[in-house]
């Protein structure tokens, strides 16, 4: 073999590389266990993993810019949560542009107008739950804050009457109008197409920078977060991550995958988060504020309504955005300008006493009750999921 | 099966539309065809590449094929059982 044939072989087991990562799609389990695992490194590295929390940062710095007072917010780019969103949105961006699936989609105007309704109801259900579907529902459960299984009521809840409005919609209202070739088939286009993966490789070369850029002045814990951010970003752009189909799924088509999925990230998560707390390696308590039990499962219902309007819940809206999607872009600017004025509003009339306390799982029913029935819960769930799957009871369409 | 010759009984359009619409729209519509009918459905949503050929394989029906058009638009073909 010369060294001719020691190049064909280099390209080709890079492009074996590059059609496993960016062109075949990830699979759901795989993705699951990863998104568990950088949640607990986020864990261990910083504080229980959320989304609200970011946009609720650029909500507040809005109503900051026009003088809405209030003291000045942590600079975005300082802000734990939001760092880590912005990573999320990021990474994505830099793995959509890697796949060649970037693009400006437009939508018809009614599903902007469903995007904005859902991005406020999404905003409001996690003020009032203490969380998203991340921080509240998946990391709460994750950590053994009972709240997070008042919020997963919740959200089925919410997610049903979802499907039901959307079903009214395609029953009743004539069908919004389409947007066909947003942009023709220009010789423009063409060279997008080829220079995309170029382009995702600098913005990711250039995320790198910005870790090193953090350690440099002394913030490298922020910078940690970035890398866990870009990481979560790219494994939910190459899986289509989406929290909304483990609620909507069983109602709609019955399919039970991502059900399934959910449960497994859980497990992993949970039994991460188990030893790091047994060992108080971090505060046994850290996380566990999730208001058991009406604030997460009023919370809950409003955002499973709202993320079945938006399409996408607090993560996948940002990795939809990352792919173009302008109709997410709306859910993000109305998501964090409700959620930052409805938090303004429970604070100032102590309105979080009547939602409830967090309650910490193992504290009320012990180590050895706790884990079994953390276990069953997600056990139940997936058993439910698999029996309706087969028999479509719960299926509404 | 040739994809371009398909004659379609009947095409759901669900351009600039995102999940789960294009989903909800193929199960409304294979609902109302007969045995053997043929569905077409068109689509822009990256979602649906995975999403329509997954559920068009379910209770029976055959996902036939996709295949990706001018302006990013993909057809997707499904026959009804």
């Amino acid at each position: 073999m010369g060294e001719d044939g020691l190049l064909r072989s280099l390209k080709e087991q890079l492009t074996n590389g590059y059609r496993f990562l960016f062109v075949n799609a990830w699979s759901g389990y795989m993705a699951g266990i990863l998104i568990a695992v950088l949640a607990l490194m986020i864990f261990l590295w910083n504080g229980m993993w959320g989304i609200s929390g970011g946009y609720r940062n650029w909500g507040e710095w809005f109503y900051y810019l026009i003088g809405l007072g209030g003291d000045r917010p942590a600079t975005p780019w300082m802000d734990p949560q939001s760092v880590t969103n912005l990573a999320i949105l990021a990474g994505a961006m830099a793995s959509a542009l890697l796949s060649r699936q970037f693009k400006a989609r437009r939508a018809p105007l009614r599903e902007y107008g469903k995007g904005l309704i859902g991005g406020i109801l999404m905003g409001l259900g996690a003020a009032l739950a203490g969380g998203c579907n991340v921080g509240g529902f998946y990391s709460a459960i994750g950590v053994f804050s009972m709240g997070g299984y008042t919020m997963m009521i919740g959200l089925g809840l919410g997610a049903w009457l979802g499907l039901k409005v959307l079903l009214w919609e395609m029953e009743n209202l004539p069908p919004a109008t389409t947007t066909t070739g947003s942009d023709a088939e220009s010789g423009w286009s063409v060279v997008w197409q080829r220079f995309q993966p170029v382009a995702g490789g600098i913005l990711g070369i250039l995320l790198i920078a910005a870790v090193y850029l953090y350690a440099a002045v002394d913030q490298a814990r922020i910078g940690g977060l970035l890398i866990f951010g870009l990481l979560i970003g790219l494994v939910m752009h190459r899986s289509r991550f989406c929290f909304v189909r483990a609620f909507r799924d069983p109602f709609m088509t019955g399919e039970a995958e991502m059900v399934k999925v959910v449960s497994l990230s859980l497990m992993v998560y949970g039994f991460g988060s188990a030893v790091i707390k047994w060992n108080y390696i971090q505060p046994d308590t850290m996380g566990v504020y999730h208001p058991f039990w009406l604030g997460s499962l009023l919370g809950g219902t409003i955002f499973g309504l709202g993320m079945l309007l938006a399409g996408g819940c607090a993560s996948s809206t940002l990795w939809r955005l990352a792919e173009g999607h302008t109709k997410l872009g709306v859910t993000l600017v109305t998501f964090a300008l409700t959620n930052a004025a409805a938090m303004r509003f429970i604070e100032a009339y102590h309105i979080r006493h009547y939602l409830g306390k967090g309650l910490y799982l193992p504290g009320v029913f012990s180590w050895q009750l706790g884990l079994p029935l953390f276990m069953a819960v997600l056990l139940l769930w997936t058993l439910m999921a698999g029996w309706n799957e087969k028999t479509e009871k719960l299926v509404i369409f | 099966m040739d994809l371009d010759t398909l004659k379609p009984h009947q095409t759901v359009d669900t351009c600039g539309l995102s999940c789960p619409m294009p989903l909800l729209k193929t199960k409304k519509a294979l609902k109302g065809m007969k045995t053997g009918e043929i569905l077409e459905i068109l689509g822009t949503d990256p979602g649906s590449k995975k999403d329509i050929p997954d559920f068009g394989a379910k209770n029976g029906n055959r996902f036939l094929g996709m295949v990706d058009g001018e302006k990013g638009v993909t057809h997707y073909y499904i026959m009804k059982n």
